[in-house]
């Protein structure tokens, strides 16, 4: 990560994957076959576009998934899945960048820790 | 061959029946549904009020030619009235019916004198007839409304055809009825389509004024308000005449049951030619196909055909219009299909006809452990012609590895394109059916899309 507006754009990604994956999740436990509606699926191809730039190759958890196509009528257990790969992702590109000082948690912004701080990673007690 | 051919099918009008205002006639049968002269009664729209109106009067004209001595002239245009061949409505199999012979019609209008209440104030609703005269019933009521409305019907059809592009030539209709002379004429060159199987003239009926059964009608009459202990005590001595017998000599018996129907006006309403079954139901046909063994044993086969045959239909309903069952033979298996319209609505049905040439789509159902080999080159020998080149199997399970291959051989060679539709797809267009998310339509498209980045 390079400047602050990266730093926005993780946590952005992150917290908007977060709130999908609950909703999902829970349309998921009901109907796990139902097919998503293509309004959602547009919705949901938009933000794993945003995951994708925000991740780059290295993070990407597939490098053959770019998007959900319409016609493959993704379901509510494909949808989560995903998302669920998505997040776990973000959360190790979070990781690797950021670093532990003074008892707390800082952003790493071009090789250098930022004044911006953040929360622990998730392996090593933060909150999920 | 298409298998039971409608006429926009012919002329290339790609809107499905949901979405026209009119039933699309067959062109080898009749639609079996019927005018119900009560639908346009009941009508909020004052044309349809007053076509009934004028529907009437023309029938009460007959009784007012009767009573004036003019018996032979009445009877005339009864007979006339009594069959309506150009809207293709009822039960026949060759759009052609029989009319009444003059005895009959002699009998109809005997009511306007031996009745009082016809004799003095008409009718109001002439469907009556049935609970006096025998050989009366629903076709019947069905063709005399349209003769008389038979004018109006022209300019609808005329109107549609305009609107959809539906090719017409300059036709000579007979028995058109004349309000102004209370007569029926000839009209020539009326442009209105012509069946390309006999060249005869086609008109078309607006959907809202149709139903199976009409409103008013004996065998409701006959089961909830017709005193039937009145009439006998054995209810096997009860025929039919002697209920239209005991109606003649009490009249009030039958006024009651059209003024209740009229008070019930508010539950009439027009039959669709094709309903979709409820999504309990579907849920319901899915648990039984799932139960269902493969084969042959206990009459799986004949239940898995059924079952499908009810379900697909109504998942796939309005994008795709349901044609018919068809059992076929090959190689001395017997086969069963579901034969659909390809209306073209969707992108995907639009490509399957640029594509493949498929006028209607055919679904075979195989209800085998594992499709083989000789299942899909019976298919294959089938797709041909307007049934085009795509095709479906509806199957239990997935394909093996050797006929999914066989399958995008065929996509190599030949251009044409087999897919399957498994257990589980069947499944999974039951769940959207009933969540409304996605439409069924798009799994048959998923497996399309799979199967075309399997082809070279």
């Amino acid at each position: 990560m390079k400047s602050e507006k990266d730093i926005e754009n993780l946590e952005r990604v992150m917290g908007q994957l977060d709130a999908l994956h609950i909703e999902i999740s829970q349309l998921a436990k009901k109907s796990p076959n139902d097919g998503v509606n293509k309004f959602k699926l547009k919705l949901i191809n938009k933000l794993i576009g945003t995951a994708n730039e925000v991740l780059g190759d290295d993070y990407r958890p597939f490098s053959e998934f770019n998007l959900f196509d319409e016609d493959d009528l993704p379901t509510n257990s494909d949808v989560t899945l995903i998302v669920g790969q998505y997040l776990e992702q973000c959360e190790r590109f979070r990781s690797d960048n950021i670093e532990y000082f003074n008892y707390k948690w800082y952003y790493v912004l071009g090789g250098k820790r930022s004044k911006v701080l953040a929360t622990a990673p998730t392996k090593i007690g933060g909150k999920k | 061959m298409l298998i039971r051919p409608r006429l926009t099918d012919h002329f290339g009008v790609m809107v499905p029946q949901a979405e026209l205002d009119f039933a699309i006639p067959f062109l080898n049968e009749d639609i079996p549904l019927y005018l119900d002269p009560f639908l346009l009664w009941r009508s909020p729209s004052q044309q349809d009020q007053a076509l009934h109106t004028s529907l009437i009067n023309a029938f009460n004209h007959l009784g007012y030619l009767a009573k004036q001595g003019k018996d032979e002239k009445a009877i005339g245009i009864l007979v006339s009235a009594s069959e309506c061949d150009e809207v293709g409505l009822g039960s026949s199999l060759k759009r052609q019916g029989k009319r009444i012979g003059k005895a009959k019609a002699a009998e109809i209008l005997s009511l306007f004198k031996t009745m009082s209440h016809y004799a003095n104030r008409g009718f109001r609703h002439f469907e009556e007839i049935q609970f006096f005269v025998d050989g009366i019933s629903k076709d019947r009521i069905s063709d005399i409304s349209c003769s008389f409305l038979k004018s109006f019907l022209i300019d609808f059809t005329m109107d549609q055809c305009a609107r959809l592009g539906i090719p017409t030539s300059p036709s000579r209709i007979s028995d058109v009825y004349d309000y102004r002379k209370n007569e029926f004429v000839v009209q020539e060159g009326v442009s209105v389509p012509v069946s390309p199987v006999d060249g005869k003239p086609v008109i078309f009926v607006p959907k809202r004024w149709l139903r199976f059964t009409p409103w008013i009608n004996y065998n409701d009459y006959f089961e909830h308000h017709c005193p039937q202990d009145e009439l006998s005590h054995a209810a096997e001595d009860l025929t039919r005449v002697a209920v239209l017998n005991y109606n003649r000599d009490h009249y009030g018996v039958v006024e009651d049951y059209v003024s209740a129907k009229e008070r019930k006006f508010e539950d009439c309403h027009n039959n669709p030619l094709f309903s979709q079954i409820p999504i309990t139901s579907a849920r319901r046909k899915l648990a039984l196909i799932k139960k269902l063994p493969t084969g042959k044993a206990g009459n799986a086969d004949r239940i898995y055909e059924d079952t499908i045959g009810e379900l697909l239909p109504s998942l796939l309903y309005p994008k795709l219009d349901f044609a018919d069952v068809q059992s076929r033979t090959d190689s001395g298996v017997s086969i069963r299909d579901l034969i659909f319209y390809n209306s073209r609505t969707d992108q995907f049905l639009s490509e399957i006809f640029k594509d493949y040439g498929s006028r209607q789509i055919v679904m075979e159902m195989k209800n085998v452990a594992a499709i083989e080999r000789e299942h899909i080159d019976q298919l294959n020998r089938y797709l041909a012609d307007e049934l085009g080149k795509f095709g479906v199997i509806v199957t239990r399970h997935p394909l093996k590895k050797a006929e999914f291959t066989r399958t995008v051989d065929l996509w190599s060679g030949q251009r044409k394109a087999i897919i399957a539709l498994t257990d589980s797809d069947i499944d999974q267009m039951v769940e959207v059916f009933e969540s409304k998310q996605r439409e069924p339509l798009d799994i048959i498209i998923k497996k399309y899309v799979e199967y075309r980045r399997a082809c070279p």
